[in-house]
């Protein structure tokens, strides 16, 4: 019975999110709503380091830029089937954090932070100068969305609302996906390493390997997400390759709360929401953004899965008043 | 001399300026990461307000010495209210959040800087008296670059004295070392924090004021200089003085040598020489650990 139940619990998160996929279309619109599960991928990948693997890693916009831009110019030179261009930008993706990872793994802690962040700005300054590809400042303009040519159907992808399902389902693909790997073994060894470093090498384990894939797959998911970043806007920004993209990710995990696999989703919505409100109404949002980032730090420090736990407790209390579960209660 | 040598012992010599500016950023950078374990993201930051601070000064008084005496002790003031008053209750929370935190300031003081004095840059002269150049023989060179060599080794040479040469330096590199120890014996580990990291931003805000007459003020300055600060840091070993010296001058004189003969490749050069030095001495140039 109780195994039923959690069974039942493991789907309840999964049903909520294919309820607010179907009806975000209807409380924004369809390009806002698309965003958010641009970053919810991004926001995951980004999880597998931080919240599973105990790495902060300060510059996932290189993998997200570097699948925006792969995915961008085979879709604009070469007009590739947008699932080869998605799968191209993963593989970009994970072979430049396959890279990176091998450099940062090297060292730990506040090393590789910075480090991240350092290549981030290598990889910036590459697109940066690198304008008559990439076109620079300006950004990669142009970025088609063929139709999804699935030998029995074609599905054509270019109305908001039909790309809006396409990214729909690659994100729940990816959420699945990502969940496998963290409940797989390979992922357990990840929260071993996450937990204690050296008792999970004492145990036999080749931590820095591990950390290594787990750099690549959340590289490669990142990537993923960078090119469905370029398709929804058909430009690809050097934003997606900027550090404050990176920071962002970071704010929106924690904030969602890293200790829930679900959490990073949930500060997707609300960065996206933020980022959505303030940018239509002045020039100098990243300031508003700013002010609410120390905001929340302050006093909204244990994020989303926080305010869920909480609730969700006191729930519990009022349902069971009268009736108290432990024995030593006092009244 | 022909012209090839002069004009590689010129970009030498712009390569050791910059290269200086590097090693004081980078020394500010590594003694807040050393006291208070977090990559301080407002440093980039804290350097680009000290640049405007001395041009706002500059503005008013006319006086650029008087601005450059005065612009790294506001950002020391700010610094240590900042510290004392946000970054110290945060402690508890985890360095997760000490880092969100200082991300989050560098974005505010930069959105700041352009909302007070524009999105556009400014250019500021450098004082009459450092006006000019000096002729070095086999080519003249501008003044106040050899000024800027001269005083950031100077401040570098007096702090690497306080550190080493006084009690409070002792106590200071002692919390680098080992916090738990320091507080044991009954020194108030908190107040190092504060004065460490003001000490560390004014460093950061002295390179920015020093470096305006030579590249200019833009908004986007403080970004731009603190991938190089953290790989300063990162090269030349936590809490090194001498190493973050020796990396911010390798740094300086590579990307200046590269600026002349390979001008798109110079920031990738930067940090090929990084990854080459990370590959072969993981721990840093001079780091222990």
């Amino acid at each position: 019975m109780a195994k039923l139940r959690q069974r039942v619990g493991g789907f309840i998160p999964w049903a909520v999110l294919v309820i607010l996929i179907l009806v975000l279309p209807d409380l924004t619109r369809p390009t806002v709503a698309t965003e958010v599960w641009v970053f919810a991928v991004l926001a995951l990948a980004f999880n597998l380091l931080l919240g599973y693997t105990g790495l902060l890693s300060f510059g996932q916009a290189t993998f997200f830029g570097t699948g925006a831009y792969t995915a961008g110019l085979l879709l604009i030179h070469q007009r590739v089937h947008p699932l080869a261009a998605l799968a191209a930008a993963a593989l970009a993706g994970g072979l430049v954090a396959a890279v990176i990872g091998y450099l940062c793994i090297r060292r730990i802690g506040l090393y590789f932070i910075m480090l991240t962040f350092a290549f981030n700005l290598m990889a910036y300054f590459i697109v940066y100068q690198a304008s008559s590809i990439t076109g620079g400042v300006d950004g990669l303009p142009g970025v088609p969305r063929p139709p999804v040519n699935l030998y029995v159907l074609t599905w054509d992808i270019r109305s908001g609302i039909a790309y809006y399902l396409f990214v729909s389902l690659i994100f729940l693909l990816c959420a699945i996906a990502l969940k496998k790997v963290v409940d797989s073994p390979f992922g357990l060894v990840l929260q071993a390493i996450r937990e204690n470093e050296a008792r999970a090498a004492a145990l036999g384990y080749n931590t820095a390997a591990f950390k290594r894939v787990a750099f690549i797959i959340s590289g490669a998911f990142s990537g993923l997400a960078g090119a469905l970043y370029g398709m929804l806007f058909g430009i690809v920004p050097i934003d997606t390759i900027y550090w404050v993209t990176s920071g962002n990710v970071v704010f929106m995990t924690l904030i969602g709360g890293t200790t829930s696999f679900f959490g990073p989703i949930v500060g997707a919505v609300f960065f996206i929401w933020l980022a959505e409100t303030v940018s239509v109404r002045w020039e100098r949002w990243p300031l508003i953004v700013g002010l609410v980032f120390v905001f929340v730090i302050f006093f909204f420090r244990g994020g989303f899965v926080e305010v869920w736990h909480r609730a969700y407790g006191l729930l519990a209390r009022l349902t069971q008043r009268g009736q108290p579960k432990y024995g030593h209660s006092k009244d | 001399m022909d012209n090839l040598a002069t004009t590689v012992a010129i970009q030498f010599f712009n390569g050791l300026v910059i290269g200086m500016i590097y090693a004081l950023i980078g020394i500010g950078l590594t003694l807040i990461l050393g006291l208070l374990d977090i990559p301080n993201f407002a440093h980039g930051a804290l350097y680009a307000l000290g640049a405007y601070l001395l041009l706002q000064l500059v503005g008013v008084t006319g006086s650029f010495w008087l601005g450059m005496l005065v612009a790294p002790v506001i950002v020391f003031t700010v610094s240590v209210i900042l510290e004392r008053f946000m970054i110290r209750p945060l402690y508890p929370a985890g360095s997760n959040y000490v880092l969100l935190f200082t991300f989050a300031v560098s974005v505010i003081v930069q959105e700041l800087i352009i909302i007070l004095w524009g999105p556009v840059g400014f250019s500021i002269l450098p004082p009459q008296a450092l006006a000019g150049s000096v002729d070095l023989g086999p080519f003249s060179y501008p003044r106040y670059h050899l000024f800027v060599m001269i005083a950031s080794l100077a401040v570098i040479l007096g702090l690497w004295l306080m550190l080493e040469r006084t009690r409070y330096g002792a106590i200071m590199r002692a919390g680098i070392e080992n916090k738990t120890m320091v507080s044991a014996l009954g020194i108030d580990i908190y107040r190092l924090f504060t004065v460490g990291f003001g000490l560390g931003a004014s460093l950061a805000a002295l390179a920015g004021v020093l470096i305006a007459p030579i590249r200019g003020l833009m908004p986007y300055m403080g970004v731009d200089i603190l991938p190089f600060a953290f790989v300063v840091v990162a090269v030349g070993g936590l809490g090194n003085v001498i190493g973050a010296i020796a990396a911010g001058l390798i740094i300086g004189v590579t990307q200046s040598l590269t600026t002349q003969f390979w001008p798109q490749g110079s920031t990738i050069t930067i940090f090929g020489v990084m990854a080459i030095i990370l590959l072969t001495r993981p721990q840093g140039l001079f780091g222990a650990r």
